[in-house]
């Protein structure tokens, strides 16, 4: 399952590599790639994982979610 | 999928809030600057009393700390609770603790350094708002391309014409597109004519005619004519919504160079706070605590892991960007590095040299056959095959009633029409069914030598010869110069095909290619690819269709994968080309080198940046202000120099 979430409030480069630690820390994530040039996070993750969790994920590195899709 | 946002897009809303930060930043410290510095300092005027200066920056500086820098001190200190530290905590810590020495002053013997904390904020947040801007430039093309889709689209309910949102499109709907109009979306013509303006989309310059039953691509204009164009595509599944996706995706990709980079951008944070604790200690054993501070402080806000994370994605970012102008898109920023390893190209002959339109350009009766008969065997024969040579004759003659049809992979078809079998194929077939073809040796030689590709139509039962029919696929009109070029620069080519020898050889020549591979089944293709690998190193591209060709450009070092129009299999390749020429190839070669070599100089930039930098930090030989600029000026540089990219002629 792929997934794509918009990121708000990324501004430097070590907030990609936040947000990629962070979502690579939930269960079920096998891959998370985020770009601060398209403010997006492009991850590859199994079924279980829930939109809620990703969200968190990101909040957790202290962004914000916007959209996932 | 929503690509827009109300009003402004999130990357100009940044820009609008550093600007307004900035702003208000310098006209309060322009006064801190003015009374501490340029009077007392360059004209020698005190016109404020020691400890009322120390009152003033720390009035004047609040404001610029903590309204001003809000964001940034919040963002920063978060990271000390959540250990996801970013640059914005090495600043809000060095500029607090600037700030707080200003309060120091008043009970201790100290530099005042709260004035500077406004001051570093302040270039702080001018560095942001320049990179910011910068990096919008960066990825102009890209977001270009985000914002190219229709909003509306005018279509048909009935008799009426409505304009509905682009949202609400269905498939089937029937969209009335006028002159100087964009496509809403994907569709095929069903009444008008046009010419088509794709550039935007494929990067083919010239606009492509269009009639009815042409199909359409959303987002390009239509130029001439009005147009009713059937959606077929809404939504996430058009051209456009993939090539977005795409290129999304591939700026999160990673260039292998770039590990090490990451690998210390993910430390860096944590290890300048060490690194300045460090020197905030070793000062205040072997010097005072006013240079532990200045050196301290000057150790926060020199290092910029920004320069070393940006290096990479800012220039994979123009370069994509400026490829996807060109019809050229990356999908995985590895092959920017591997291209350069690459010495041999291969390429497949169908549809990638050649149009991949085959025509029939010869048919030749045996002597005692009536045409007639033969184009309605060859003609019924060939209407039930799938294979691209048959498209073309289908509309020679009626068609009779064809029993037990056969494919022969990679040799032609056979069945049966009135009692009697036919086959239908290349001289391999004929010589497996002991055909006698001996008279027609010479005949089939010669339509080869010229690049065509020959088939033969027999009677089974008296192993009797009724005609031949020759097809030739011609070279795309700038086949020659693309390759004429890669020659030029050293590059070895080899073509692989299906077809005999013989053609082949034709179509290379023509082409100036060397090397042929011929009468290879499509699935033995990547096994080709490995032989050459295993012969010439790890330094093939394969360059075809993307349908057939798929575990080629996946085996091969760097897959180019060719479409036109809508025709592209997006998922092969690393490079996707979506206009069909073979000029595209030399422009993705070239456009990889130029953005790897533009990765390579920022790294280099950024390490040495920081291997200088914080060593005459830590020895306190940098005034915290300055070293506040130089970090400043090291991500706009990395930035403004992955601009110049777009200087280079691709």
């Amino acid at each position: 399952m792929k997934k794509k979430i918009t990121v708000e409030g990324m501004h430097c480069a070590s907030c990609a590599t936040n947000i990629e630690r962070s979502l690579k820390k939930i269960s079920g994530v096998e891959s998370a790639k985020v770009s601060m040039m398209t403010r997006k996070a492009i991850i590859e993750a199994d079924e279980k994982v829930t939109d809620e969790e990703l969200k968190k994920a990101v909040a957790r590195a202290g962004y914000k979610a916007i959209s996932i899709e | 999928m929503n690509h827009k946002y109300h009003g402004e897009t999130a990357e100009e809303k940044e820009i609008e809030s550093w600007k307004k930060k900035l702003v208000w930043g310098w006209i309060l410290v322009i006064p801190i600057i003015l009374f501490m510095y340029i009077l007392p300092f360059i004209f020698r005027i005190m016109i404020l009393s020691e400890e009322l200066m120390i009152w003033v920056s720390l009035v004047f500086a609040f404001p610029v700390m903590f309204v001003v820098g809000f964001s940034t001190l919040k963002s920063g200190f978060r990271g000390f609770t959540s250990f996801y530290f970013n640059m914005d905590s090495l600043i809000a810590l060095g500029t607090v603790v600037a700030y707080f020495t200003g309060v120091g002053t008043l009970f201790f013997e100290l530099q005042n350094y709260s004035g500077i904390s406004a001051m570093i904020m302040i270039i702080f947040v001018t560095g942001k708002y320049i990179e910011s801007k910068a990096r919008g430039r960066a990825g102009q093309e890209i977001r270009k391309l985000l914002e190219l889709g229709a909003k509306n689209a005018r279509i048909l309910r009935g008799k009426k014409e409505i304009e509905i949102p682009i949202s609400e499109v269905k498939i089937g709907d029937v969209m009335i597109v006028k002159p100087g109009e964009k496509i809403p979306t994907d569709g095929t013509i069903t009444k008008g004519e046009s010419s088509v303006d794709e550039s935007m989309v494929t990067g083919e310059s010239l606009p492509v005619d269009k009639t009815k039953g042409s199909s359409v691509i959303g987002a390009t204009i239509n130029q001439d004519g009005v147009l009713y164009v059937k959606a077929t595509k809404v939504g996430s599944d058009t051209f456009l919504a993939h090539i977005i996706d795409l290129v999304e995706e591939a700026q999160g990709s990673k260039v292998p160079i770039q590990k090490l980079a990451d690998k210390i951008t993910n430390i860096f944070v944590p290890s300048v706070l060490g690194l300045s604790v460090l020197t905030f200690i070793g000062w205040s054993i072997f010097g005072d605590f006013s240079s532990a501070f200045g050196a301290s402080i000057a150790v926060l806000v020199i290092s910029c892991p920004c320069a070393l994370g940006l290096a990479t994605p800012i220039a994979l970012t123009v370069g994509s960007g400026m490829g996807a102008k060109r019809g050229i898109l990356i999908r995985r920023g590895e092959a920017i590095q591997t291209m350069k390893n690459i010495k041999v190209v291969m390429f497949d002959k169908t549809g990638t040299i050649t149009k991949g339109k085959p025509e029939v350009t010869n048919i030749e009766v045996s002597k005692g056959i009536k045409e007639k008969d033969f184009f309605e065997i060859a003609g019924s024969l060939e209407k039930l095959s799938e294979h691209p040579l048959s498209k073309n004759y289908t509309n020679l003659k009626s068609h009779k009633e064809v029993k037990s049809f056969k494919v022969l992979r990679g040799r032609g078809i056979e069945g049966t029409i009135s009692n009697k079998k036919y086959i239908i194929g290349n001289k391999r077939l004929m010589e497996e069914n002991k055909i006698k073809i001996k008279d027609f040796i010479k005949r089939i030689e010669n339509l080869e030598g010229e690049g065509k590709t020959v088939m033969l139509l027999a009677l089974e039962k008296d192993k009797k010869v009724l005609g031949l029919i020759a097809v030739a696929d011609s070279v795309k009109e700038d086949s020659l110069k693309a390759l004429n070029y890669l020659h030029k620069k050293g590059y070895y080519t080899v073509m692989i095909t299906g077809d005999n020898e013989r053609t082949a050889q034709a179509i290379a020549k023509e082409v100036g290619i060397k090397k042929v591979i011929a009468n290879v089944l499509p699935e033995d293709k990547s096994e080709k690819v490995k032989e050459l690998q295993a012969k010439n190193g790890e330094n093939v591209a394969f360059v075809g269709d993307g349908i057939n060709d798929a575990p080629a450009l996946k085996q091969a070092n760097v897959g180019i994968a060719m479409g036109t129009g809508t025709d592209i299999a997006i998922e092969a390749g690393d490079i996707v080309l979506t206009k069909g020429s073979l000029v595209g190839v030399c422009e993705a070669i070239e456009l990889s080198k130029a953005t790897f070599s533009k990765i390579k100089q920022n790294l280099f930039w950024a390490f040495a940046y920081n291997i200088v930098a914080i060593p005459l930090a830590v020895a306190g030989f940098l005034h915290p202000v300055i070293a506040e600029i130089a970090m400043a000026l090291s991500s706009i540089t990395v930035v403004g120099n992955a601009n110049l990219l777009r200087r280079r002629k691709i």
